[in-house]
């Protein structure tokens, strides 16, 4: 069966991603060790626990408007990628969900195929929404808030004070940590566990061609959201 | 220490009586005698006033004037000698070895910090007085470049720290909450150390205390810190919540455990949970009720505005973080295990 690619993650993307992923990770653990000094001794000090957050927030901080430059300014984006349609809320997250709960189980294929025009599932629409236009910038926000009390102590008591500000970055980051846990393990949902990571690498998804060509085509309209359990369906009868 | 202290003073007292043979009890009236003059400006000029007020409740006060100035005449202040001046020594002996033995011995002598007419103990001294004493030579500005150097957040911990809750040794540390008010707008802030009178018009007339401790048991509990936090008629008022020493060494140098953060950002000694609210009385010193164990700790309504990184953090808190954390796992054990299970229906399609 010959194979074809297609151009799914653009570099400044793959940039943003792994530099977020790696940045989270050690926000997590480190922060472990900042809530927790007396169970978690991973980093040489307290101090050097500290620092080290401090700067992988920055990183997160500046890779996130590298995201946001990258959708919102050079491919205009933005709104399109991540914002699930009416039809997405009305059918989409159900078709979705049920592959995943059931019919994943029973061996069918996935209702969704990433195409450039239309990467993510309804779900992962819905989920990279509340991640990157919420989560995300409320804990950068709050932990930049964090790190400079003195300067900004009027903006934190509007907030309500310090100790609601600590409890909002810490739930807030709970949920980050949890939404990692299953993001990567949906991650490896693909045939092989790596199927989708590899795109995430490399900017390059790997197909078999007789699958839908014309998803390959990258139609210019907005891919009909409607069309797409058809397209698994086939691909389901297709052996 | 005070047995010593007591001992010296009988030694001391023998000899005075010697002289002057007044009975404790006339202490007060021989002080007021001196303060006749001393306590007024215009008789004596500004440089030789005591403040009667703030003298008369200290240890210093019970002791009486005498004590110290023990050579004074009946013909003073005519007869022109220089009264006598008994030195800290002669009654704090093991502080004031202590202090000799230090590094800081030869910089300040005991009266650049304190003023033995105004002489308190720790506990009942703000910990924003006990800087003013270090500030007058240690330059604010340049204490925030030195320590910003090595200490994150250094205008945080300067502020929010007496000096010598790093730079002297004490037994223990409690939190000391500090009722400030702000006298700026919403955006300029400008929260300071409320006063005894700011306070007494805020309580319309009751004793200060009954403004956080309402059913006046000298006892403040986490309902009662509640009540104070959401009573809209202290918006202008918040607790403020310093770390500090119960006694203080006079070895003022850098303690070498200060270094390492976690001497005070991490859980466990009792110190986190002992907490005190520490209050404004007339004369300038302050006086202390105990709040409830652990209070501090409170994830909502304690001490809104005052957390530690590392040591106050709630327990609730945690235990929610844990159930979203326990969601997040869902997906990979639930739907991992599931997926282990009906892999040959997969492998089968494959085919
Ligand atoms: C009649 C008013 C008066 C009374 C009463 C009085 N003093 Fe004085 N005192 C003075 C004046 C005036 C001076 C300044 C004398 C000088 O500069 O020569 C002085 C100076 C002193 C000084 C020395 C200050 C320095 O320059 O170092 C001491 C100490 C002192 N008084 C203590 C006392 C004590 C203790 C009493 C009570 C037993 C007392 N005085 C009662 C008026 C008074
Ligand atoms: C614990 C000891 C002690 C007691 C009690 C005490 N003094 Fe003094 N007094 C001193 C010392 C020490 C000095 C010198 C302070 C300095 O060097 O700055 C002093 C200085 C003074 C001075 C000079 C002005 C000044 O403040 O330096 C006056 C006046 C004075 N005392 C009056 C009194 C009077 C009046 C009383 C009682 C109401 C009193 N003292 C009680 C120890 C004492
Ligand atoms: C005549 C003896 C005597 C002299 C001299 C004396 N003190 Fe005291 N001082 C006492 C006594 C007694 C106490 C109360 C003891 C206690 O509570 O530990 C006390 C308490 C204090 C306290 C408050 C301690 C507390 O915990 O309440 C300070 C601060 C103090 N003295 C500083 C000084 C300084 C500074 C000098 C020198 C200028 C000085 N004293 C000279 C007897 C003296
Ligand atoms: C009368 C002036 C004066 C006062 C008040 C004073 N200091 Fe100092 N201190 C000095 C001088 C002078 C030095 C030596 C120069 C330097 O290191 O800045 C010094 C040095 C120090 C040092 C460095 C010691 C070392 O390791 O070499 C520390 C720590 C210190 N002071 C703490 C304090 C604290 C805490 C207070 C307040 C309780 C205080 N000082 C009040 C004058 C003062
Ligand atoms: C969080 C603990 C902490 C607090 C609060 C703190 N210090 Fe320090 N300070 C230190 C440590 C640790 C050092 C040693 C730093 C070094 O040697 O570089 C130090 C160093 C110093 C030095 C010597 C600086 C030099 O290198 O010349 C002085 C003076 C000093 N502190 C004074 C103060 C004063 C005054 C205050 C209060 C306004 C204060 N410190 C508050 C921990 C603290
Ligand atoms: C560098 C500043 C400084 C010097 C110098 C200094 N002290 Fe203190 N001392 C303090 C501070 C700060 C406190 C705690 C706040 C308070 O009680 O005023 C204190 C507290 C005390 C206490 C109460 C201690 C306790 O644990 O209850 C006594 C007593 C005392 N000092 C005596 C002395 C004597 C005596 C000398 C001179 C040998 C001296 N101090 C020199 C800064 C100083
Ligand atoms: C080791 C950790 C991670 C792995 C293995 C991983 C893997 C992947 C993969 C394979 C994709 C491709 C699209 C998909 O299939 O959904 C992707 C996309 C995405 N990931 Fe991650 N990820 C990791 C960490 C994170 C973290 C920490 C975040 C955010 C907090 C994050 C947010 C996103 C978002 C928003 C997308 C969509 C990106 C786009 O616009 O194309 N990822 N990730």
């Amino acid at each position: 069966m010959s194979k074809i690619k297609i151009y799914l993650q653009p570099t400044p993307i793959r940039i943003w991603h792994w530099l977020n992923a790696f940045g989270i990770i050690t926000l997590c653990i480190t922060g472990v060790q900042i809530r927790f000094p007396d169970h978690l001794h991973l980093f040489a000090s307290y101090k050097s626990a500290i620092l080290l957050h401090n700067v992988a927030g920055l990183v997160v901080a500046f890779s996130f408007s590298l995201w946001f430059i990258y959708y919102a300014v050079v491919s205009r984006t933005l709104l399109k990628t991540y914002m699930p349609s009416r039809d997405d809320l009305e059918h989409g997250l159900a078709r979705q969900a049920k592959f995943y709960l059931l019919t994943y189980f029973l061996g069918w294929k996935n209702p969704h195929h990433a195409t450039p025009d239309n990467k993510f599932n309804p779900m992962q629409k819905s989920a990279y929404l509340a991640i990157m236009f919420i989560l995300v910038p409320l804990v950068s926000l709050s932990g930049l808030l964090l790190t400079n009390v003195s300067p900004m102590r009027d903006l934190v008591l509007m907030i309500g004070g310090l100790k609601i500000l600590v409890a909002i970055h810490f739930l807030l980051a709970c949920c980050l940590c949890a939404f990692l846990f299953t993001h990567v393990y949906l991650a490896t949902l693909g045939k092989t566990p790596l199927e989708h990571i590899k795109p995430m690498w490399t900017g390059w998804e790997e197909e078999d061609s007789t699958e839908q060509p014309h998803h390959v085509t990258g139609s210019s309209r907005l891919p009909s959201v409607a069309a797409m359990p058809r397209t698994g369906m086939t691909t389901r009868r297709r052996p | 220490m005070k047995t010593e202290i007591v001992h010296k003073i009988m030694i001391l007292g023998l000899q005075i009586s010697l002289y002057t043979l007044i009975p404790l009890l006339a202490v007060a009236t021989e002080n007021s005698a001196c303060l006749e003059c001393h306590g007024d400006a215009a008789a004596v000029g500004e440089s030789l006033v005591i403040e009667a007020l703030s003298f008369d409740n200290t240890a210093h006060g019970e002791l009486g004037c005498h004590i110290c100035h023990a050579s004074i005449s009946d013909g003073h202040p005519d007869d022109g000698l220089t009264p006598s001046r008994t030195s800290c020594v002669e009654c704090h002996d093991p502080i004031s070895q202590e202090y000799a033995a230090s590094l800081h011995a030869g910089k300040a002598s005991c009266s650049d910090c304190h003023t033995p007419h105004r002489a308190l103990g720790p506990t009942a001294v703000s910990g924003h007085d006990m800087n003013r004493q270090c500030l007058t030579c240690h330059d604010h500005a340049d204490m925030l470049d030195k320590h910003g150097e090595w200490l994150p957040q250094a205008d945080l911990h300067v502020s929010m720290l007496p000096c010598i809750t790093c730079h002297s040794s004490s037994d223990q540390y409690v939190i000391s909450l500090y009722i400030i008010k702000r006298h700026g707008n919403m955006l300029s802030g400008g929260y300071e150390l409320a006063s005894f009178d700011e306070l007494s018009v805020q309580s319309n007339g009751r004793p200060i205390e009954q403004l956080v401790d309402r059913n006046a048991d000298g006892y403040v509990s986490l309902a009662e810190l509640r009540m104070f936090n959401l009573d809209p008629e202290n918006k202008q008022l918040r607790l403020q919540g310093m770390i500090t020493p119960e006694g203080v060494s006079h070895n003022f140098r850098t303690q070498d455990d200060r270094w390492d953060c976690s001497f005070c950002h991490a859980s466990g000694p009792a110190a986190r949970q002992v907490s005190f609210l520490s209050l404004a009385e007339p004369d300038g010193s302050y006086k202390r009720v105990p709040v409830e164990k652990g209070a501090v700790l409170d994830a909502l309504y304690g001490t809104p505005d005052f957390y530690m990184v590392g040591s106050t953090r709630s327990t609730a808190l945690n235990y929610v973080g844990l159930v979203i954390l326990a969601g997040g796992l869902v997906m990979p054990i639930g739907h991992g295990t599931l997926r282990i299970l009906t892999r040959k229906n997969r492998t089968k399609e494959e085919e």
